[in-house]
């Protein structure tokens, strides 16, 4: 008999591409058009000078990768990138975990209200929220303001006018909207862990914050890295955000690689440039996830 | 350049025109065409391009401050005159973004209203070869001033910056003057004065403030406000027409001259004195204007769209004129800026570039300027244009103040180099927010020159 599942097996094996085959080709031919084609384009755009307007770019080189390591601007705005790379993650996960735990662990009472809310930014488009946190930040009729002037404040605080305050200011906004995200899918995650590991605990005498770091913190690890990655990747973007709320400005302190990007591009019709810097942007975001996966790589604890 | 047109020489066009078509009425009229067209039309200038019967015309319009009734009432007329042509008409505010792909792929639209802040860049469109030449349609004769050829209708010097090498690349449809505005009800109403000298520009300032009103505000995030609505103003009574052009033509160390230092320190005494309505640089350029209108500052820097696009938001009784920026002296008093905008261009490679110039003819036609007169209150740079139509306070004040100043002068660099009007719009934020000092605006802003001047990929044009 096992001489017969054996071949019954080879020819399985010999076959199964006939299946495979056939079943990915339709989404491989997708992927290749939509996905590996542009990014390829891309980077020979990325290779010659071109202003959009005609399809006949002029190749040069690497001359626009060049120009690029010499360009303040683009490490201005790098910075900027990399600022909100340290900064978002680590703050909305803390708040994320800080929340989920509370609604788990807690005795609030609400749970689904809360939940709904929290996660309530996570529905509206990232356009809406930069206009209506445009109106919370409006130094005179704004709610920000009027508190502040509450406190004592002598003038009215231009949150998105001053360099010092907006990067901060675009920064809590995202950071805002992505918390809900988590806090529901840290309390998805937290939900799955046992409670017999808890009472097990409680009964040892750990107290809430041993739970968190010996028990909730492990068996969430696999959530949380994945929680770093998304942060990180959307970290790196910022597009839509900046570009509602202050298109890069006042004077370059909320510029990020990709609305740079899109002010080269379609301002000042330096496409070949512009598509350097998007390159340049898209290997941080590669190089960042591959790093983020790796640091992160931890044997994940199976219960 | 750009001597512009003043409002007496506007109504000693109309008279002449008004002559012209009173003669016109004695001829026979080819009174089947004519039907639906609001205004008569010489048999030759029915149909002067040649515009196919059946050929459609696709226009797609940046939608902005002057809204797009004028645009629909262009093409009403358009249609009125070929019915058998149909024409589409589209707006919009991406012009970049939504245009560029049907350019790259060949297939532009026939004309395009390539203005807003997301414009194609014009010397993107003229550098490709993107542009259909104009020559024909200037050639052409008017569609309602009888006698005369389209081009001879225009202001003079008012299209001169869209020609290329001799080439009529687009035509400016607005004319536009900047400077600075206010309520005159308000100052009636307190007792001011609108000022003749910068000196007493910042004497009113502090009286205004003590008043318990914020002297000035301006539109916050977009300080380039400022650049075209003051500080250049300014440029030009300290430095005279020399520093102008000194700045188009990238001479060296010119921003860091006397002259623009002068005024550069001129406009940030504003910031240094705290005239400035506190907050103002988190503000919009509609948000700051609703300031304005709210009396909660008493001057704002801007074009004659201000009126039109503030129209919903401007209380009854509110008069708001514009008014020159006080220069060092009174004999300076005068000049202000004023440019040809809200440029159309007719693509190369579109369809029918026929019926697109065919349009322009309609879109720059007498009818449809008294239309922008009295609908958008703005100009067109067509005589004739504010013939038999009742101005606004602001458009009255607007053409007394051009007329003064004998159409005004403009800078022309800011469509040549818009990396250097960055910086220079990026500084002036700086300026007005106390953040850095004239010295080092002069030095952020000469790097900035210094840099174009040196990018051989710019290409490099004269002020004359």
């Amino acid at each position: 008999m096992s001489i017969n599942i054996n071949r019954a097996l080879a020819a399985f094996t010999k076959k199964k591409y006939h299946i495979i085959i056939p079943f990915t080709m339709p989404s491989l031919a997708l992927f290749l058009v939509f996905v590996v084609y542009p990014y390829a384009q891309a980077m020979y755009f990325s290779l010659t000078k071109w202003r959009g307007l005609t399809p006949k770019p002029t190749y040069i080189g690497l001359a626009n990768f060049e120009k690029l390591l010499g360009d303040a601007f683009f490490w201005n705005a790098l910075k900027h990138n990399l600022i909100y790379l340290v900064s978002i993650p680590l703050i909305t996960i803390v708040i994320a975990l800080y929340l989920a735990f509370l609604l788990t662990h807690g005795r609030a009472r609400f749970r689904k209200f809360y939940r709904i809310t929290f996660f309530f930014p996570q529905v509206m488009s990232l356009v809406a929220i930069g206009v209506l946190w445009s109106f919370i930040y409006h130094p005179t009729i704004g709610i920000l303001s009027s508190i502040a002037g509450f406190f004592g404040a002598p003038e009215p605080i231009a949150w998105l006018g001053n360099p010092d305050l907006a990067l901060g200011a675009v920064g809590a906004v995202v950071i805002w909207q992505a918390v809900g995200f988590f806090v529901v899918l840290f309390i998805a995650g937290m939900d799955s862990i046992p409670a017999s590991y808890y009472e097990a605990a409680t009964i040892d005498g750990a107290t809430r914050w041993d739970l968190f770091w010996k028990i909730t913190l492990p068996l969430l690890w696999d959530t949380i890295r994945t929680a770093l990655v998304f942060l990180a990747i959307s970290a790196t973007n910022m597009f839509a955000i900046t570009q509602t709320m202050t298109q890069g400005g006042p004077n370059r302190s909320t510029d990020v690689l990709s609305t740079y990007v899109y002010e080269r591009a379609f301002l000042s019709g330096k496409f070949g440039y512009a598509t350097a810097v998007a390159v340049a942007m898209f290997l941080l975001a590669f190089t960042l996830s591959l790093l983020t996966m790796l640091a992160t790589r931890r044997e994940s604890v199976e219960y | 350049m750009n001597k512009g047109i003043s409002r007496r020489e506007f109504l000693r066009s109309s008279t002449a025109l008004a002559a012209g078509a009173a003669g016109a009425n004695l001829m026979p009229l080819t009174a089947l065409a004519q039907d639906g067209l609001p205004f008569e039309v010489a048999p030759e200038a029915m149909n002067p391009l040649g515009l196919e019967s059946g050929a459609n015309v696709e226009g797609v319009f940046f939608e902005g401050g002057f809204g797009r009734s004028y645009i629909d009432n262009a093409a009403d007329i358009f249609r009125a005159l070929h019915p058998e042509n149909e024409m589409s008409v589209e707006g919009i505010q991406q012009v970049s973004e939504i245009l560029r792909p049907r350019f790259i792929a060949g297939n532009p639209p026939d004309v395009i209203d390539n203005s807003g802040a997301f414009n194609i860049p014009m010397d993107s469109l003229v550098a490709d070869d993107q542009l259909a030449d104009l020559g024909l349609l200037m050639a052409a004769p008017s569609l309602d001033t009888a006698g005369k050829t389209f081009g001879e209708t225009l202001f003079p010097s008012s299209q001169l910056d869209g020609v290329f090498d001799g080439r009529q690349l687009y035509l400016n449809v607005a004319y536009t003057v900047s400077g600075i505005w206010h309520s005159q009800s308000l100052f009636e109403e307190m007792g001011w004065e609108y000022p003749r000298t910068w000196a007493g520009m910042l004497d009113l300032c502090e009286t205004i403030k003590t008043a318990g009103i914020a002297p000035w505000t301006y539109q916050g995030k977009f300080p380039q406000y400022m650049v075209f609505g003051c500080l250049m103003h300014l440029v030009h009574k300290t430095g005279g027409m020399d520093s102008i052009k000194a700045i188009d033509n990238l001479v060296e160390d010119i921003w860091k001259s006397d002259e623009v230092l002068q005024a550069v320190s001129m406009m940030h005494q504003l910031a240094a004195n705290e005239y400035i309505l506190p907050g103002t640089e988190g503000l919009t350029h509609t948000e700051s204007q609703a300031e304005w209108l709210q009396g909660n500052a008493a001057f704002i820097p801007c074009g004659t769209w201000l009126e039109n696009e503030m129209r919903e938001l401007t209380p009854e009784g509110f008069k708001m004129v514009i008014k020159p920026v006080p220069g060092p002296d009174e004999s300076s008093y005068e000049s202000l800026v004023a440019w040809p905008g809200e440029p159309y261009i007719v693509p190369k490679n579109a369809a029918n570039v026929v019926g697109g110039m065919e349009f322009m003819r309609c879109m720059l036609s007498k009818a449809n300027a008294q239309f922008f007169a009295k609908e958008i209150s703005a100009i067109m740079p067509v005589f004739g244009g504010s013939e038999g139509v009742e101005l606004s306070s602001a458009l009255t004040s607007a053409l007394q103040a051009a007329e003064a100043a004998k159409g005004g002068f403009n800078y022309l660099s800011r469509g040549w180099y818009s990396d250097l009007w960055t910086a220079v719009k990026n500084a002036t934020g700086e300026l007005l927010t106390n953040r850095i000092r004239p010295e080092q605006f002069a030095e952020t802003v000469q790097a900035a020159a210094d840099e174009v001047k040196a990018d051989g990929d710019i290409p490099k044009y004269t002020h004359e």
